[in-house]
This record gives C-alpha cells, sequence and structure tokens, in this order.
C-alpha cells in the first residue's frame, strides 16, 4: 500500500498493469519510459524471456513532483499475461494500490480478457481486498486495428466493465491514450489517499 | 553515502548496522518493496528500482520455498566479483520487512550475518505497534496532479 512520509513529505504509490497476453502491457510503460524526462524516470526493468514475454514483471518508477505539497513518487509494474505464470501475477500484486487493466480490443481475444478479470478478481481476493475497493481503470488498446477485428469501446465497456471503471481507448504502441489511461489512475489512487482510506497501512 | 528514512524509527538501528557491517547499500523495506529506509543510494528512482527487485526474489523465492514445503528461506547470499548481497525478512510489530544489503571487499559475509542479526532486534525493539493516520493530500490535489503529469509528459 502506498508509503507517506510525513516528515520529508513524500508519497510512493505502486500501480500494476494486469490484463492478458499480448494486450499491451509493457508496450504502454514503454512507451510512458520514452515520453517522460530523463530526471523524472529510473531505469526500466524488465524481466523478460529470450523472446520478450514478460516473464516476471516490467517495473517502472516515476517522479511525478509536487501534489499538495508532497513529493509524489509512482511504481509502475505489468504483470505476465500469460495464464500459466499467475503465481508471479499474485506476487506482484501484492501491495499494489491501483490497477489499470489493459484489455486488447481484438474480437477473438474477448475470452481472454474475460478470464483475465476474474483472475485479477481472485489473485486481489486472496491478498485480502475487496476489487470493488481497489482504484481501477481500463484500457481498451489495439484499437488501431482494422475495425472487422476488433470490438468497439461501446461493445468492449458492455462485455467488461461491469463495475463502471473509467475506460479508455487506445493505441499504446503509438502512445494514443497511455498518458490519459495514467493520469486516470494516478488521480484514482491519490483521491482514495485524500479519503485516508490508504494512509499509513502497513506494508 | 546518503541515509534516508521514511520511519524514524528506523534511522538509528540502520545507521549502527552500516557503521559495523561496513556495508555500501542497505535497503529496509515492506515485502511489496515500499522503501522505509536506505543508505547508498543518492536518487530515489534507483532505489525503487533496488527495491522492486529485492522484493521480488524475497516474494519468489518465499514462494518457492512454499513449493518444496519450507514456510521459507531465512536469507540469501549472492557474492560477485566486487561485491556481495544478502537478503532476508524479519518479522517486526510494523509487519514484516525485507533487508537487502549490499558490501564489497573490506567486509564478509560473516560480519554481514553477525550485524544483521542485531540489526533486526534493534528494529523489533524500535518499530511502533501501530501509526495514526493523517490526512494525507488537500481536496484540490487533482489540479496539481494534472499540471504534474502534464510537465512530466511534456504537453
Amino acid at each position: 500500500m502506498s508509503l507517506v512520509n510525513f516528515t520529508t513529505r513524500e508519497i510512493t504509490c505502486k500501480i500494476v498493469y494486469y490484463g492478458p497476453g499480448r494486450s499491451g502491457k509493457t508496450t504502454n510503460l514503454q512507451y510512458i519510459y520514452t515520453q517522460v524526462p530523463d530526471d523524472r524516470k529510473g531505469r526500466m526493468v524488465s524481466l523478460a524471456t529470450q523472446t520478450d514475454r514478460t516473464l516476471f514483471f516490467d517495473f517502472l518508477p516515476i517522479d511525478l513532483g509536487s501534489i499538495s505539497g508532497f513529493t509524489t513518487k509512482f511504481q509502475l509494474y505489468t504483470v505476465p499475461g500469460q495464464v500459466y505464470y499467475n503465481a508471479t501475477r499474485k506476487l506482484v500484486l501484492q501491495g499494489a494500490d491501483g490497477v489499470v487493466f489493459v484489455a486488447d480490443s481484438q474480437l477473438r481475444q474477448l475470452d481472454e480478457n474475460i478470464e483475465s478479470l476474474q483472475n485479477l478478481q481472485a489473485n486481489v481476493l486472496e491478498h485480502g481486498i475487496d476489487v470493488r475497493t481497489l482504484p481501477m481503470v481500463v484500457q481498451f488498446n489495439k484499437q488501431d486495428l482494422p475495425r472487422e477485428l476488433i470490438l468497439s469501446p461501446e461493445e468492449l465497456d458492455d462485455a467488461l466493465n461491469f463495475r463502471g471503471h473509467p475506460t479508455f481507448p487506445a493505441d499504446a504502441l503509438h502512445g494514443t491514450g497511455v498518458f490519459e489511461t495514467l493520469k486516470a489512475i494516478s488521480a484514482e489512487v491519490l483521491r482514495k489517499l485524500s479519503e485516508g482510506a490508504g494512509a499509513a497501512r502497513r506494508g | 553515502m546518503s541515509t534516508t528514512v521514511v520511519e524514524t524509527w528506523t534511522e538509528e538501528p540502520l545507521v549502527r548496522y552500516v557503521a559495523q557491517a561496513s556495508a555500501r547499500i542497505v535497503v529496509v523495506m515492506t515485502p511489496a518493496g515500499q522503501v522505509l529506509a536506505q543508505h547508498g543510494f543518492t536518487r530515489a528512482v534507483d532505489l525503487m528500482g533496488a527495491s522492486a527487485l529485492g522484493a521480488a526474489i524475497m516474494a519468489s523465492s518465499t514462494a518457492l520455498a512454499q513449493q518444496v514445503g519450507e514456510t521459507g528461506f531465512g536469507a540469501l547470499y549472492h557474492s560477485g566479483q566486487k561485491h556481495g548481497i544478502h537478503l532476508a525478512a524479519c518479522q517486526t510489530p510494523r509487519g514484516t520487512l525485507v533487508v537487502l544489503t549490499v558490501f564489497g571487499k573490506e567486509t564478509s559475509i560473516g560480519l554481514v550475518q553477525l550485524f544483521h542479526e542485531e540489526f533486526v532486534t534493534a528494529l523489533q525493539r524500535a518499530a511502533p505497534v501501530d501509526q495514526e493516520r493523517k490526512p494525507i493530500l488537500a481536496a484540490d490535489f487533482e489540479s496539481e496532479l494534472n499540471k504534474s503529469l502534464t510537465s512530466l509528459f511534456r504537453r
């Protein structure tokens, strides 16, 4: 959970990009990495297989600057999307302050999206957290693909977003929607923090 | 070398441990990789990378231990050409903490292990049982968040 240092007035939050395999979680972080100035980011760590599939996680620390007098830092993680890496997904989810669910907009990936959402709910519950209380936004990625291959944001919203989370159409490869998604989850996480729900919790 | 602490009760035990064990880097973190105190890093974003990896090693080795019927491994030690790392979890009233120690040729794994035990005892004595929750952000934090993100992405 968020760590708040009242002496040095610093906040550190953990955001996890979740979703099925090849939905574009790592691409989101890679785009963010290319856009953020060097003095506001750390090294991007990718624990990946030889074929660049995420094995454990990707990690990118960014410095958001001062918000309400607090220096605010975000730790961005991705999980491996492939079904058989569930043990590592659970480890990465530990202590998450917010989740970005990156859905693959392709029609043929709809079942994988639903399975991944159910898996997220089960894994969050195993950490003793009610998924309804966890700040979350949903990104409909790959909206740049030909219309006949994908579902529209409205169709995806109907199929996946039964909790009414903020949603964002995106083309993470070219950056469309990446910034908006990060902005929305940052606001959701900090809003919860401002309500006092996440403050000074045990890690 | 800089020492920074997020929770002040960690400072005295940390400073003593660094001096006694001649450690180059020490990071005290939660199992989720949130840093409570550190010695040796100057850039916060570099520190976060090390703590994420330390927490991940600890989490994955604990999961592996459970698969072979152990509750967890006490400590991990790796030796390199110039540096060694020692990674261990401990229970405190503040919850489970993970300590990552990086050391050079000026000391040894034996000394690190010896003083690590004392460090854990000191942390257990100093840790507060519970912490008061305080209001964090002003109600209008979102306008500042928007400004920060806009400057971050230069748009």
